[in-house]
């Protein structure tokens, strides 16, 4: 049973945030959800643990500089800068 | 025939320059995009520039290749450097990459020319294309439907003539589905067939990239083009064996084709007709039929949403109005303006996913979810090894049903997430999978069915295909958009 | 009542490998902001992790260097929560199969510190908040760590010092990190509670941070078995929370806000893959390591008659003994070596940092040399320890200060005559000697060590006026 509680407790971790006319729906919705995916509660449960899906392992780069890019680069799409950093500001 | 190879033959042979077909393609996007609304930015400086350049070779007297000047067009989700990508979400508006996806920097080297970024369900999370910041694509046969999801906005514009063919992503169905519901052929790869790098995630280890094309040549020759191994990319291991157009006009003569009969359970009838006649062509060719049953698949659909949602939940954190794309104007401190960006910046589905994920990875809820559907992902990967111990490929449909009319998806999403049935066990396996047209129903809209291959096999799935197309052009249709060339 | 301290550590490491974990941005300290980063290390959608071998390979010797055993199946993990310091909004760490478990650390009381596990992770950028707003730095978004994880085996401040101070020593040691505290390349986190003398069962426990120092360590954790106490003799509960170490004050305060609702999601990172370590690969890099500063030490003392205090010192920095090793190197008697090193050189190389460093302007090449002339009888104690201050201040070899004459010793007549001019000189000290006051004759030897300007042997001087006295 999902309860407005979960709902709210998801939407903190989350970083989202529910309106108070929002939260009955949402609710009722994730609980519909929730119910279609206990579906796989009367799956039977192997046990086993799945692993990657091509069983690959030891995938490595080499210890090897590559030139970073220039700082403007990097900041090109920033909402907001300045002095070369990412700014948020704490008022908007 | 290949619509690739016919653009190209124009090309070399002077029939037509690059820059008098990239004008046509772009003059069709102009007339035709309005009611199409396939793509969401058209970028006509740049596929010009690159006509002349392409041009300048062929006055050069210099060999093209298959893919050169042919023009093409991009899923919004991939990153190309510079110009606008936004995964059709209003929290990445704004946003231009500073590199590009690494398929893009191959159909780049080939010398590609791209019309512009096409059209999805916000982050690929939808059925219908109808999640997308910039509303949904309607379906050529008749654009009273939707064309499907989430890259709708390509399959649109390949069914519609307004691009030859594109890229799109498939997490669960997203390159068949829409590729079925516009009749036209989509290829999802082997699950690190293809790189990822530059696709932007919506669940990592289910997401693969591949082409939504006119005919399944044209698929082979575009899946060969961007197959390959990426340093990039961990997962990825590119393309086993030769390439698959060396093999796509094989006789099939002897071939097995499986039929798991969970996947015509709950099928509409005319879609489950259709498929038959297809086996029946199929036998005509020569290709034998085994039918078995794959208990495993009645749990892919939860499987499929516990697993994508949980990893979406975690690759969509990100977007917290720092680094790139939107951020909420007013607020008070750090905390909040991550919230409200977030708030501000999704769609009703997308925060749907994420809250989902984010439940079913919480403490407490982890074992009996995310942890149960890893173990049963185990479990339906095993159920295909053992079903390719039977057959060559597995026969199935690609979608219960054919295209939903516009904003039906939207009013129940919990109904939309069924129609998925078909199409998430392929990504659940990291299978390859085709989806061909193989007939209409009775209001004339696109049937399709899903020839799923073992790991790596793209060459056999594709020849399969192909062995039918030309049994069967009729099932191709040509709507009355785009170019005609 | 008398209470007892229970400890536990939480140490990231910074690697020094020459890029980062995932990309290939240089894991160069400072730089101007945001300069060494890519389309991976500031998150860019679409971007992927490509994990870096070599970091891999430095997690695996600090583990076997720790005495832990090196899994088999390891695999990356994502730690989901929302910073602005960290661009993915997940940290890439490993939870349930970390690369090393199950090791320890031997303090000198004969404890063993258990080291639960230890595993890779990906550092965070900085923030630096001015006027209320935030800053965002990526350069060290990226840079490898490990992080070491100890049981709650701490009794005492103290062995939570010597514990530390081993750690950077062995990590300096087989060149896997400078430890740096300062420099943020070294960061504990200390868990500690108390429970009454005698008991087996764990009392609440805080945990504290930022403290940059070892001496902050051992004044914070000083502090706050106090404060416990006090909490507990004032009928009160211990509250598990995390604090804030502040040196100015020496005090430790909470850090509430941060922590709430910590629910970290961990789930396997669909896009990194397996890493498998066969035992073979464990057997060769244990072959690589250098031999560790305990067993150095060990070696030093019974080998070399070295007193522990001055092994200690001479192990305690990885270039030390380096420099000890390379200037013993053909030496009859290492211990000269370690006297003049812990004598006279380390007096002009004061700090920490300058003593890690070990930039002497003497070359080991040169300090043997040096030492050489002693055992060879060519020199005295007294002229070379002159002769190694003048070497200090000029950087140039020992041949530059002693000269041919000064070679080879005094010859016996002038030897002789040199005596006689000393017995001659003092007539009291011989008279005292001749009372019964050994230590006189200090002071004629002496004069005549002054008069043969530190030539003569001691020992055949000693001899001689002994005899001519009689």
């Amino acid at each position: 049973m999902v309860t407005k509680q979960d709902v709210e407790n998801i939407a903190i971790l989350s970083k989202l945030f529910v309106a108070e006319e929002e939260l009955d729906d949402l609710t009722r919705q994730m609980q519909e959800i929730v119910e279609f995916a206990d579906a796989i509660n009367n799956a039977p449960d192997s046990g086993e643990e799945f692993d990657n899906i091509n069983n690959l392992s030891n995938v490595f780069r080499e210890d090897v500089v590559v030139e970073s890019l220039p700082s403007e680069e990097i900041l090109k799409n920033a909402p907001e800068q300045a002095e070369d950093h990412f700014l948020v500001r704490n008022h908007n | 025939m290949s619509e690739i190879k016919k653009i190209h033959d124009m090309l070399a042979s002077k029939q037509i320059s690059c820059k008098e077909l990239t004008e046509k393609y772009l003059s069709a996007i102009e007339s035709d995009n309005a009611e199409l609304n396939a793509y969401v930015n058209v970028t006509p400086d740049e596929a010009l520039k690159q006509a002349e350049k392409v041009d300048r070779r062929i006055a050069d007297g210099e060999e093209i290749g298959l893919l050169e000047g042919v023009p093409m067009t991009l899923k919004d989700n991939l990153s190309t450097k510079d110009i606008e990508t936004t995964c059709c979400s209003k929290i990445l508006t704004g946003y231009k990459p500073i590199y590009n996806a690494t398929v893009w920097e191959k159909l780049q080297s080939e010398g590609a020319v791209m019309l512009g970024k096409t059209n999805m369900d916000e982050f690929a999370m939808g059925s219908s294309c109808e999640t997308s910041y910039f509303g949904g694509a309607t379906n050529p046969f008749n654009t009273k439907y939707c064309a499907g999801g989430s890259s709708g906005g390509v399959a649109s514009a390949v069914g519609a003539n307004i691009a030859p063919y594109g890229l799109g992503s498939d997490t669960g169905g997203s390159i068949r589905q829409p590729a079925s519901f516009c009749g036209i052929v989509g290829l999802k790869p082997t699950y690190g067939a293809v790189s990822r790098y530059g696709l932007i995630a919506y669940a990592s280890s289910l997401d693969q990239i591949g082409p939504i094309t006119k005919t399944v040549e044209d698929a082979s020759i575009v899946f060969d083009a961007i197959s390959d191994y990426d340093p990039k990319d961990s997962t990825c291991q590119g393309r086993k064996g030769a390439k698959t157009f060396d093999t796509v006009n094989n006789d099939i003569k002897g071939m097995k084709i499986g039929i798991a009969r969970e996947y015509l359970e709950g099928v509409r009838d005319d879609v489950k007709e259709a498929v038959l006649n297809a086996v029946k062509i199929y036998e005509s060719l020569g290709a034998e039929v085994v039918y078995f049953d794959m208990p495993a698949l009645k749990f892919a659909l939860p499987v499929y949403y516990i697993i994508a949602c949980a990893e979406a939940s975690s690759n969509l954190g990100r977007y917290d109005g720092i680094r790139y794309g939107y951020k909420a104007e007013h607020y008070n401190g750090t905390h909040d303006m991550m919230c409200r960006t977030r708030s501000e910046g999704f769609g009703a589905e997308v925060k749907r996913r994420i809250l989902l994920g984010t439940y079913v990875l919480s403490a407490g809820y982890y074992d009996a979810y995310y942890k149960k559907a890893q173990n049963l992902r185990g479990t339906i990967v095993k159920a295909f090894d053992e079903a390719f111990t039977k057959c060559d490929f597995i026969l199935a449909p690609t979608v219960p049903m054919t295209a939903f009319e516009m904003g039906h998806a939207v009013s129940d999403p919990i109904e939309t997430y069924l129609t998925d049935i078909c199409t998430v066990p392929v990504n659940i396996a990291g299978l390859p999978a085709v989806s061909v047209p193989c007939g209409f129903n009775a209001n004339g809209m696109p049937i399709g069915m899903q020839l799923i291959g073992n790991k790596f096999s793209e060459a056999t799935i594709l020849n399969a295909a192909n062995a039918y197309e030309k049994a069967a052009p009729e099932k191709f249709k040509e709507t009355k958009w785009g170019v005609k060339l | 009542m008398k209470y007892e301290l229970v400890g536990g550590f939480e140490t990231h490491v910074e690697l020094s490998t020459k890029t980062k974990i995932f990309c290939s941005c240089t894991t160069k300290f400072g730089g101007e902001p945001n300069t060494h980063c890519c389309p991976v290390c500031i998150g860019l959608p679409g971007t992927l992790p490509k994990l870096n071998r070599q970091v891999v390979r430095y997690a695996i010797m600090a583990g076997l260097a720790t005495n832990c055993e090196i899994a088999e199946v390891a695999k990356m993990d994502r730690k989901n929560y929302c910073y602005p310091d960290l661009p993915k909004a997940y940290q890439i760490s490993e939870y349930d199969k970390p690369l090393c478990e199950h090791g320890y650390i031997e303090l000198s009381n004969g404890r063993k510190i258990r080291i639960l596990r230890i595993h890779i992770e990906e550092d965070a950028g900085k923030l630096v908040h001015a006027h209320g707003d935030t800053y965002v730095d990526y350069n060290r978004g990226g840079v490898p760590l490990i992080e070491i994880v100890t049981e709650p085996d701490f009794r005492s401040p103290d062995e939570a010092r010597e514990y530390v101070e081993k750690l950077q020593q062995i990590m300096r040691a087989i060149g896997v990190s400078d430890c740096r505290m300062q420099e943020g390349s070294m960061r504990c986190d200390v868990n500690i509670s108390v429970r009454p003398e005698g008991s087996d069962k764990l009392g609440t426990r805080t945990e504290i941070k930022n403290m940059n120092s070892i001496n902050n360590i051992v004044k914070a954790m000083e502090y706050e078995y106090e404060r416990q106490i006090d909490v507990i003799e004032s009928g009160s509960k211990v509250i598990q929370e995390t604090l804030r170490y502040d040196d100015a004050t020496n005090t430790t305060s909470s850090m509430r806000g941060k922590e709430d609702a910590n629910d970290y999601r961990y789930f396997r990172d669909p896009d990194l893959v397996t890493i498998l370590t066969s035992r073979e690969e464990v057997e060769e890099i244990r072959k690589t390591l250098p031999e560790l500063p305990e067993a150095k030490k060990k070696r030093y003392i019974e080998d070399f008659d070295i007193p522990e205090k001055d092994a200690s010192l001479l192990t305690k920095y990885r270039k030390v003994s380096e420099y000890f090793d390379e200037a013993i190197e053909g030496l009859k008697n290492p211990k000269t070596v370690s006297n003049f090193i812990i004598g006279s050189i380390f007096r002009r190389v004061e700090t920490e940092k300058d003593k890690e460093a070990f930039d002497v302007s003497v070359s080991p090449k040169h300090l043997k040399e040096l030492v050489k002339l002693i055992e060879d009888k060519k020199i005295q104690n007294n002229l070379a320890k002159k002769t190694l201050e003048k070497m200090l201040d000029t950087g140039k070899p020992c041949t530059e200060f002693i000269d041919e004459s000064d070679l080879g010793g005094v010859d016996d007549s002038a030897l002789e005559q040199m005596c006689k001019n000393a017995i001659e000189g003092n007539p009291n000290a011989v008279a005292d000697y001749k009372g019964g006051k050994e230590k006189a004759l200090m002071s004629l030897l002496g004069n005549v060590m002054k008069q043969s300007r530190g030539k003569a042997d001691a020992q055949a001087v000693r001899a001689k006026l002994i005899e001519m006295i009689k």
